[in-house]
């Protein structure tokens, strides 16, 4: 681990209570790292398994999959959809010999500007003590590795 | 008055189409015409412009933007990089426009605010450029980057990392064009407080046909509750009333109270709301509010409208202005003592009339579902008293004695009962004409016999005994149940019309025909229908050695006998009993043996059981009356042979017994200790071990033991017309019991003899006490429980009773411990009382589903309750109240009619007003709830006026904000009020005053002041359950509870979900004036969305690539709204997605196995190539 490793980290944030929580950060002026680029999508049951893999496969260090409260989708049940798909997605990292901790599963709502800037900073730093992505290097170099896993 | 059953708006079907039948129309702008000379150029090869706004310096302060214009103008498809200064900004959209127009630009991203603040902007802005308006993409460059870091190379970095990806994504963007689907011109308002009547009228006022649902009985909400308001000291419902009478008279409003949302469907401009009609017990329209109801309800429960500070009747009306001008009851749940009975009867009903002393409304109320007050009042079980939740206190209410003491007064006071009072159970005339004979006039065929009376039949009894009342007669003693109660009670029903008792009437069971008895055969062809309950009066026998020796009796033969020699009946010998009684058993008859058998003059009473104490199945409290006289008990022991001498019985000998392992029934089994007996000398032995049907071979069918086999919920025998109930089904069990099954047997044969369903509604299943939504008293009186009087054990030698029963004063102390926790008794006084007919103690809720186009959420607040700021002693010390409180006090309509005075009644020297009570407080509420300082000032004002107090106000500041707030806050200083800048730390108590600790900032020093009065200035909250609306609602809440607005500058009104908007208190803490003009605001937003004739649906749903579609239907089961169904194409199932069902969650897509089903706006290659960009860019950068 190299002392200035700073990671790369996706975050899917759902419209309508992580991303206007992550706005709120903003619009308080709620500093966290720079490390994390976030993905708008409509509910974090839209967040499909194959973009954690893709996310990772293309280097990044970590993933974030942020929803409403339980209870709170403003789709009825997207979030409890979301928490259980990736339940079963922390199996499949174990299985493929990557931290599971690199798949950050968390409700945020649209007025946890706090919170967002919180689960951020911890994340961040988490993935910091996990290390680089091993798959990042090949992303890195252009190795396609599901190709190189399929042949 | 109201219009609470006007039918729904008719919806003109034109304006509320059916799913799927949505027109696919496009914008004026959006009509396709428009986009042929664009078409080419969507089509085409993506030509981006790149915008990258510095937001004057909010973006370009950290965000090195030349430089992110630069990294990016060089990707691939893009034509134009710039940056402006203000991109949202008119002279910022026009150069885009230029720019589209001069480079012929296909698609924009926009690198600026977050797209929730002017997506909507720009995609008008593509739209006037003639670009279809989803060919945009906004990079989040200021809330997700310039205002969180700071400036550098990363930050700068990260933001070329966002543009890129938006670059990326939008090259895959594809024209959308959005639904427009008619709007349903109706609104919802929910919660009827002055801002849900607001935004009600104003609404009305313009054509929309409006829902108003309020939960409570009356619209009014807190303002109802002020007496004045600041600054103006207008009175409050002054102004208010007029509001709400005009909500009830306006043609275009419905109120729905006592009503909630139950359910939420649909999509801006075309909701389907379901609404919970909730059961008011009264009807609205029939009410005349003329308050008869009230003076003959007996319960009464702390008013919420006047905080607790008096009490209003379980029927009620919140205040005396209320709309609808109708009363309501308070009904939680069914009593778990009601519940409990197995009869039936309407126990805190009677509790409650006892407890004001109306006796003969209470024993009229007994006598409803148990035909015998006085026996039952002396022999229950009362399980009522095992269910009863003050129990949970201390003692529960003394039921059984207090059902005792109200036939005894109905025996002693025959001259209130001229008419029989069973007469008024007369419940219709369903079986005039029908014959239904009785077998046995036990409790159940009493209570069956007067059941059916009722409904005008003709019943007969046949009795095998010289005397009717079965076991209930020739079972217990005297000394329980006196002969006088029995003969009237009995007399009671027996004397009904239509009711003939046959004594001395057996009536064989026995399939053979014997001509010369009465026999079950016969009765069946004479009458419609024959119900069979002749009990168990059969004693048990153990089958040892000795048994039928002479001074050997059944329990049962035995009080039998002693109770013909009291009834003076001859018939057999009398029972004799020598100087040592043994009596086997250790049931309830066991113990009335072996008290018996001591007023007989035994001198040595031995109860054996072959068990221990725990495990006797006798009362508790019989069995410790017995010892009480003396009598023992011989407990593992068993008789094994009764040994005689010279013919009569000498000794009774047993074998010694000891606990082993639970049996079925859960009690350890006896087990013999072998070669360990024991032979003790007796003179009389009793074997009370159970008993038996007295019949052997009979005509219908028996269950197990031998007992009569019934359904068990009709009590229907083998036969169709013969039904039976009782000990003779269930072997022996209370009296209670008895009548409840009597009750569902009579109903079983009205049904029958109607041919109605015999089973339809029975009800299942019973409430208990830990059934939630009672009423749970904050205070309760600490009165113990009532001892009855008993005469002493020495005494007792004679059949006399054994207890004294209540005294009046102490029947009506006891019924005073009644908790009220369902809150109505269902004393049924009302509707006796009501002239109009208007109440029904069995409505039930109902649902109702109204369509409307828009929802305004007026939920409003609760005042905080500061108890749990114990530093202040809310609760503890009288002399500390709430400024709501004091708003009442100083109401003329409130407890003390407009006198602002102490419990005790007298006028306060000086009062100490405490600001930010909870509020601006990290510990509860860390807000300032904006009304407080305000209404601190006012209620000053009025104390000073009426009591010439001193007024202390102790503060951190004073927030006289609003028009008029500073001039008030001058004035009322000028009036002499005191103010100390400092928070008030503590109140404690010192003779008979209160004194205020606190720190006087301006002076810097702690200071003491005693007071009369302490008014704690708390702070408000969200309403007690906007936390479930919101889920049934789909809005979302801030972190304090309140409801989230779009934004907080420029959309104050409109919530997270299009087409519903907020309005008042449920947003945010604001005063009146306030609340109006929010009100007012979220009706004209309401009004600018219902005015439309289309609403356009947003395009990025979900659609289905139905080559590609297996037919899985993983898509059908998630999606939560029903929008993709299965549907026949080219001979096989492929999903089809309703779009006007579709919300675009992406549910459906992200779960599909074979990727057949795309997001529009959102597709995998979209998100994927963002995923791809974000990443490799910036490592490329490295």
């Amino acid at each position: 681990m190299s002392e200035s490793f700073e990671p790369k980290i996706v975050g899917f944030l759902c419209n309508w209570c992580s991303y206007a929580g992550a706005d709120l950060a903003g619009t308080s002026r709620m500093s966290y790292p720079q490390n994390v680029r976030i993905i708008r999508v409509p509910c974090s049951g839209r967040v499909d398994p194959l973009f954690v893999v893709k996310t990772l496969i293309d280097g990044a260090d970590g993933v974030m999959v942020l929803g409403c409260h339980p209870g709170d989708c403003h789709y009825q049940q997207g979030n409890y959809i979301a928490q259980r798909r990736y339940s079963i997605m922390h199996r499949l990292l174990e299985f493929s010999g990557l931290e599971t901790d690199r798949l950050f599963v968390d409700w945020v709502s649209a007025s946890e500007g706090k919170k967002f800037s919180e689960v951020v900073t911890s994340f961040t730093e988490k993935v910091r003590n996990i290390g680089p992505n091993p798959l990042r290097k090949k992303a890195e170099s252009g190795i396609d590795v599901l190709e190189e896993v399929s042949s | 008055m109201t219009k609470n059953s006007a039918p729904r708006m008719p919806i003109d079907p034109e304006c509320c189409p059916a799913p799927g039948d949505t027109e696919n129309i496009n914008s004026p702008n959006l009509k396709a015409e428009n986009f042929q000379q664009n078409e080419s150029m969507n089509k085409d090869k993506p030509r981006i412009g790149v915008y990258v706004c510095m937001c004057g310096s909010n973006i370009a302060g950290t965000v090195n933007v030349p430089k992110v214009v630069e990294a990016v103008s060089h990707m691939p498809n893009v034509v134009v990089a710039r940056y402006n200064k203000y991109t949202c900004s008119g002279p910022g959209q026009q150069s885009i426009q230029e720019d589209i127009k001069a480079n012929k630009l296909n698609r924009v991203v926009v690198s600026a605010c977050s797209p929730r603040m002017h997506e909507r902007t720009w995609r008008a802005m593509l739209t006037n450029a003639g670009v279809n308006p989803y060919l945009l993409e906004v990079a989040n460059l200021r809330e997700h980057v310039s205002w969180i870091h700071s400036a550098g190379e990363m930050t700068t970095r990260k933001a070329v990392d966002l543009v890129a990806a938006a670059i990326e994504r939008v090259a895959l963007h594809d024209p959308l064009f959005p639904q427009r689907v008619p709007v349903t011109k109706a609104a919802m308002v929910v919660g009827g407080g002055i801002a849900g009547i607001q935004a009600s009228l104003d609404l009305a006022q313009a054509g929309v046909p409006v829902y108003l649902v309020e939960r409570e009985p009356s619209i009014g909400g807190h303002m109802a509750q002020l007496d004045k308001t600041f600054p103006t000291l207008d009175c409050s419902a002054c102004i208010l009333t007029p509001k709400m009478v005009d909500v009830a008279s306006h043609p275009n409003i419905t109120l729905l109270s006592n009503s909630e949302v139950e359910k939420l469907d649909g999509f801006i401009g075309n909701f389907q709301v379901t609404v919970r009609r909730k059961a008011r017990y009264v009807d609205v329209d029939a009410c005349t509010a003329c308050n008869d109801c009230v003076k003959v309800c007996p319960v009464q429960i702390p008013s919420e409208f006047e905080n607790g500070m008096a009490e209003r009747t379980a029927i009620y009306r919140p205040f005396a202005q209320a709309v609808p001008n109708a009363f309501a009851i308070d009904k939680r749940g069914e009593a778990p003592c009601k519940a409990a009975c197995p009869a039936g009867i309407h126990v805190q009903g009677f509790v409650a009339l006892i407890a004001e002393g109306r006796f003969k409304e209470a024993y009229d109320l007994i006598q409803k579902d148990m035909p015998f007050p006085g026996i039952c009042g002396r022999v229950c079980h009362h399980p009522c008293e095992t269910e009863c939740r003050r129990a949970e206190k201390d003692q529960p209410v003394a039921i059984e004695f207090l059902k005792r003491y109200a036939a005894d007064w109905a025996f002693t006071h025959p001259e209130e009962f001229v008419e029989n009072t069973a007469v008024y159970n007369l419940k219709g005339d369903d079986l005039a004409g029908k014959k239904i004979a009785i077998i046995g006039s036990g409790p159940v065929g009493l209570t069956v016999a007067r059941d059916l009376a009722a409904n005008s039949a003709e019943c007969e009894i046949f009795e095998a005994l010289p005397v009717a009342g079965g076991m209930m007669n020739v079972g217990i003693p005297g000394h329980r149940l006196p002969k006088q109660i029995l003969e009237k009670e009995i007399n009671d029903i027996v004397s009904l019309p239509g009711i003939k008792l046959h004594l001395s009437t057996p009536v064989s069971l026995a399939p053979e025909v014997n001509a010369s008895a009465m026999t079950l055969e016969r009765l069946r062809q004479d009458f419609d229908a024959v119900f069979v309950g002749i009990g168990a009066h059969l004693g048990s026998r153990m089958g040892i050695p000795g048994e039928d020796l002479e001074g050997v009796y059944s329990g049962i033969e035995f009080l039998r006998q002693v109770n013909f020699s009291h009834l003076n009946v001859d018939l057999g010998s009398q029972p004799k009993v020598g100087k040592r009684v043994a009596v086997v058993g250790g049931g309830n008859v066991a113990i009335d043996a072996a008290m018996t058998a001591r007023r007989l003059g035994a001198e040595e009473v031995s109860i054996i059981y072959r068990r221990t104490r725990d495990e006797m199945p006798a009362h508790d409290w019989e069995i410790e009356e017995a010892a009480d006289e003396g009598i023992k008990f011989i407990f593992l022991a068993n008789p094994l042979e009764v040994i005689a001498d010279q013919g009569s019985v000498s000794a009774i000998k047993c074998q010694r017994m000891r606990l082993g392992a639970p049996d079925s029934s859960g009690r350890r089994r006896p087990e013999p200790i072998e070669g360990d007996t024991v032979t003790l000398p007796m003179d009389t032995v009793i074997m009370s071990i159970g008993q038996k049907l007295d019949a052997e071979s009979i005509e219908i069918n028996q269950g197990s033991k031998g007992w009569i086999a019934v359904d068990p919920q009709t009590f229907q025998t083998s036969e169709r017309d013969v039904f039976a109930a009782g000990d003779a089904v269930t072997g022996p069990v209370s009296i209670v019991e008895v009548v409840g099954t009597g009750h569902q047997a009579a109903e079983s044969i009205r049904r029958f003899l109607c041919g109605q369903e015999l089973l339809a509604g029975l009800k299942q299943g019973k409430t208990t006490k830990e059934t939630p939504g009672y009423y749970e008293p904050a205070a309760w009186d600490r009165t113990p429980r009532q001892e009855i009087s008993f005469r002493e054990a020495a005494d007792r030698n004679d059949f006399d009773e054994i207890y004294l029963g209540f005294t009046e004063d102490q029947a009506v102390a006891e019924a005073k411990r009644c908790l009220s926790c369902a809150a109505c008794s269902e004393c049924l006084a009302c509707v006796d009382a009501c002239g109009v007919g208007a109440i029904d103690h069995t409505a039930v809720d109902t649902f109702e589903q109204i369509d409307v186009g828009a929802i305004i959420i007026a939920s409003g607040f609760d005042v905080w309750d500061p108890t749990p700021m114990l530093e202040y002693g809310y609760g503890v010390y009288p002399e500390v109240y709430t400024g709501i409180e004091i708003e009442r006090l100083s109401n003329a309509s409130g407890p003390t009619e407009g006198n602002i005075v102490m419990r005790n009644g007298e006028k306060p020297e000086r009062v100490a007003i405490l600001h930010c009570v909870g509020s601006r407080d990290e510990h509860h509420q860390p807000y300032c709830s904006r009304i407080c300082c305000m209404y601190s000032l006012k209620l000053a004002h009025l104390i000073r006026e009426k009591t010439s107090a001193e007024v202390v106000e102790f503060y951190m500041d004073i927030r006289s904000f609003g028009k008029g707030y500073e001039e008030f806050y001058e004035r009322v200083q000028h009036e002499g009020v005191v103010f100390v800048r400092g928070r008030g730390a503590q109140v404690l108590p010192q003779d008979d005053q209160l004194v205020v600790y606190a720190e006087d900032t301006d002076l810097g020093q702690p200071v003491r002041l005693p007071v009369d009065m302490v008014i704690l200035a708390t702070g408000v909250v969200p309403s007690k359950g906007a936390d479930e609306l919101a889920h049934k609602l789909h809005v979302t809440r801030d972190i304090n509870g309140f409801f989230l607005e779009a934004h907080p500058k420029l959309r104050p009104v409109d919530s997270n979900t299009d087409g519903i908007y907020l309005a008042g208190t449920c947003q945010a803490p604001r005063d009146i004036p306030d609340t109006v003009t929010h009100a007012s605001a979220a009706a004209a937003q309401a009004l600018g969305l219902l005015s439309q004739p289309y609403v356009e649906v947003v395009p990025t749903i979900a659609e289905v690539d139905e080559l590609n579609c297996v037919g899985c239907s993983l898509c059908v089961e998630v999606c939560p709204y029903g929008a993709p169904t299965l549907a026949e194409n080219r001979g096989r199932l492929v999903s089809k997605i309703n779009e006007a069902l579709c919300k675009g969650c992406g549910l459906c897509v992200a779960g599909c196995r074979g990727k057949a089903i795309a997001l529009r706006g959102f597709t995998d290659n979209q998100l994927l190539s963002q995923i791809e960009t974000l990443l490799q860019f910036s490592m490329d950068e490295r």
